[in-house]
């Protein structure tokens, strides 16, 4: 799923591991969100958006829209 | 294992430390079967069945390492994780099918069941390198 996590992260300058830690997942699974290789759960996404202050649309494109 | 230990999270530590602890007894049991005439004198005895039995002991603990490991972990890891053993466990039974039938109809040489373990695991360090991604 297309995301501005990356971008968000970095404008903040978190690592990975810091923004891992935030959200409680692993590094490894920031680096699959932030290659599209992981499509988070909804709960997730809610995290996200929750770390970053901004709506769940302003981070993950939505592909039915 | 040296990498995965140093980067690995405390789910994957963890899981390493149970998989030693369940791999080292099963495989010391096979190489002692395989080298040895240590069991020798319970074959066809009812202690036979007790050394099956401690051999197939840590491969249910390792399904148990693999269980805590996904409940442990994050929802990238647990999905990983399930896509690597469903195929690793798919290609091990599907080529224990092709043997099996082969011996029943095509005269291929029998080999013993337990060997499928050993070739899950064949299979599941080959397929893991490929599974990166969740979707």
């Amino acid at each position: 799923m297309k995301n501005r996590l990356k971008l968000l992260r970095v404008e903040r300058g978190w690592t990975q591991e810091q923004l891992g830690q935030a959200l409680g997942v692993s590094r490894q699974a920031v680096i699959a969100l932030e290659t599209e290789r992981h499509d988070p759960s909804l709960d997730l996404a809610y995290r996200i958006a929750a770390t970053f202050g901004r709506p769940v649309e302003d981070i993950f494109e939505n592909p039915h829209a | 294992m040296l990498s995965a230990w140093k980067g690995g999270t405390p789910a994957h530590k963890r899981y390493l430390v149970r998989t030693m602890a369940f791999m080292v007894p099963y495989v010391a049991i096979c190489i002692a079967m395989m080298t040895t005439d240590a069991f020798d004198e319970v074959m066809d005895k009812p202690a036979g069945w007790v050394l099956a039995a401690a051999v197939a002991a840590p491969v249910i603990g390792q399904i148990w390492a693999t269980l805590s490991l996904m409940r442990e972990s994050d929802e990238f890891v647990r999905a990983v994780t399930a896509k690597q053993f469903i195929l690793a466990a798919g290609g091990a039974m599907a080529v224990a099918v092709f043997w099996g039938f082969g011996e029943s109809f095509a005269g291929a040489q029998h080999l013993p069941a337990w060997l499928i373990y050993p070739l899950f695991w064949a299979a599941y360090g080959v397929v893991s390198p490929f599974i990166r991604a969740s979707n």
